[in-house]
């Protein structure tokens, strides 16, 4: 490969973009050529730096407040090509409005208890970081964490190892949440702390993904467990370690 | 509403201001109202973005002409002449701050593949869908992307490095 097609490459590379084979000779240059090692690192570094630090603009609450009021409750257009029978467009509204009236009350009422664990986890998440102890038991080995927990609660939160991917472990603590006992893994990603926050929930519960005072939270439900994501880290990275997790747990 | 945030954060980084940025992102939203059926395969994502960018494009037509001058390659042609590289200068001491002056300083059409690829973690496809361009040139752009914040980011933090020296 030539200098000058690897350069044309090495964008593709670090973005994920290029093909497997391509990617292979890509990386027999590299290993042998450490300019173009170092302009790989350089566009790693800041891609990261971007994805870091750059501010992520999220829709203020006004504006998605302002669209939902001016949301067309059915289309004009979309209704003359359905075609439907009269009997069955008023059943379908019918659905519709109840299937709006129920999306609206999941709205409506979950906030508020989604709202106060938010608060709790991101409490949490903050004073361990303050205080300097993120864990009560420091291991990044999944075999002294996960008994470790279990033996103090009375469910075994699932502990994966996802140092391979970026993820590295770094300890477990036991904390309150939401009037109950839970599990918190701490992670470690470049210099950023991830709490993961873990506890039996109910099924069905919607995912979410808020940002509060900097922070980005996720929460999945899995397997009727509840998880919580809490860290400074950008989003795109917290969703790939909440999808990394789901599959984990579902092992 | 789905991918509300992102149809607001590429209408922020392309108007460069929030009052302009709801604006356009309504004016989106009706239109994706309006035009649902061109929802056809490919996700809901680049399909919402696409119309947020034609929406910027109409905006910037109306109310600031001079900015659209960012679309246009023969215009950007000029700005970097030197062959697109990997060399992406080693980034030294800036800021969160120096970043985003940096970032938003970039002609519009580099920003925007910058900001798809980077804060919305968007495919070349995906982009490819939102810019209305082939994917080999969302790959040139965002190599001309980076190789334009790398030597804005040197000159600003060279800048401030003599202002901290003086």
């Amino acid at each position: 490969m030539t200098h000058d097609e690897a350069g044309r490459l090495l964008h593709a590379y670090v973005d994920g973009e290029l093909d497997p084979a391509k990617a292979l000779e890509l990386e027999a240059h590299l290993a042998e050529n450490p300019f173009a090692r170092a302009a790989c690192e350089r566009l790693r570094g800041m891609s990261a730096a971007i994805r870091d630090q750059a501010d992520y603009h999220a829709a203020p609450a006004a504006l998605a407040r302002r669209l939902r009021a001016s949301a067309p409750p059915e289309s004009e257009a979309g209704r003359g090509r359905l075609g439907l029978p009269r009997w069955l467009r008023s059943a379908a509204a019918f659905a519709g409005v109840a299937a709006l009236a129920w999306i609206a009350a999941t709205l409506v009422m979950r906030p508020g208890e989604n709202e106060r664990i938010a608060t709790e986890v991101l409490a949490s998440h903050v004073r361990a970081t303050l205080a300097g102890r993120p864990y009560d038991i420091a291991s990044s080995d999944q075999h002294t964490v996960k008994p470790w927990l279990s033996a103090r609660l009375t469910f075994s939160p699932p502990v994966a190892d996802l140092s391979a991917q970026g993820f590295e472990l770094t300890g477990g603590r036991l904390d309150y949440v939401g009037g109950r006992r839970v599990a918190v893994l701490a992670y470690k990603r470049r210099q950023h702390l991830i709490d993961v926050f873990v506890w039996p929930g109910e099924a069905g519960q919607a995912d979410l993904k808020l940002t509060r005072e900097g922070f980005n939270i996720e929460r999945f439900a899995k397997d009727n467990m509840d998880f919580w994501l809490v860290s400074d880290l950008n989003r795109n990275e917290l969703a790939d370690l909440a999808r990394l997790l789901s599959e984990r747990s579902a092992l | 509403m789905p991918h509300l945030d992102a149809a607001y954060n590429l209408a922020r980084w392309m108007t460069r201001n929030d009052h302009d940025a709801q604006d356009v992102v309504q004016e989106a939203v009706l239109r994706a109202y309006r035009f649902f059926d061109g929802l056809r395969g490919g996700g809901a994502k680049p399909w919402l973005l696409a119309i947020v960018r034609n929406s910027c494009l109409s905006w910037f037509q109306v109310n600031r002409p001079a900015d659209l001058a960012g679309f246009d390659d023969r215009v950007v042609e000029t700005l970097a002449s030197e062959e697109d590289g990997p060399e992406t200068q080693a980034m030294r001491t800036f800021d969160r701050r120096m970043l985003n002056e940096a970032i938003a300083a970039l002609p519009a059409q580099f920003r925007e593949v910058l900001v798809l690829r980077e804060l919305e973690d968007m495919s070349y496809k995906e982009i490819a869908r939102v810019a209305d361009v082939p994917i080999g040139t969302v790959m040139s752009r965002l190599s001309r992307a980076r190789r334009l914040l790398g030597e804005s980011l040197r000159a600003l933090s060279n800048a401030a490095g003599e202002r901290v020296n003086r």
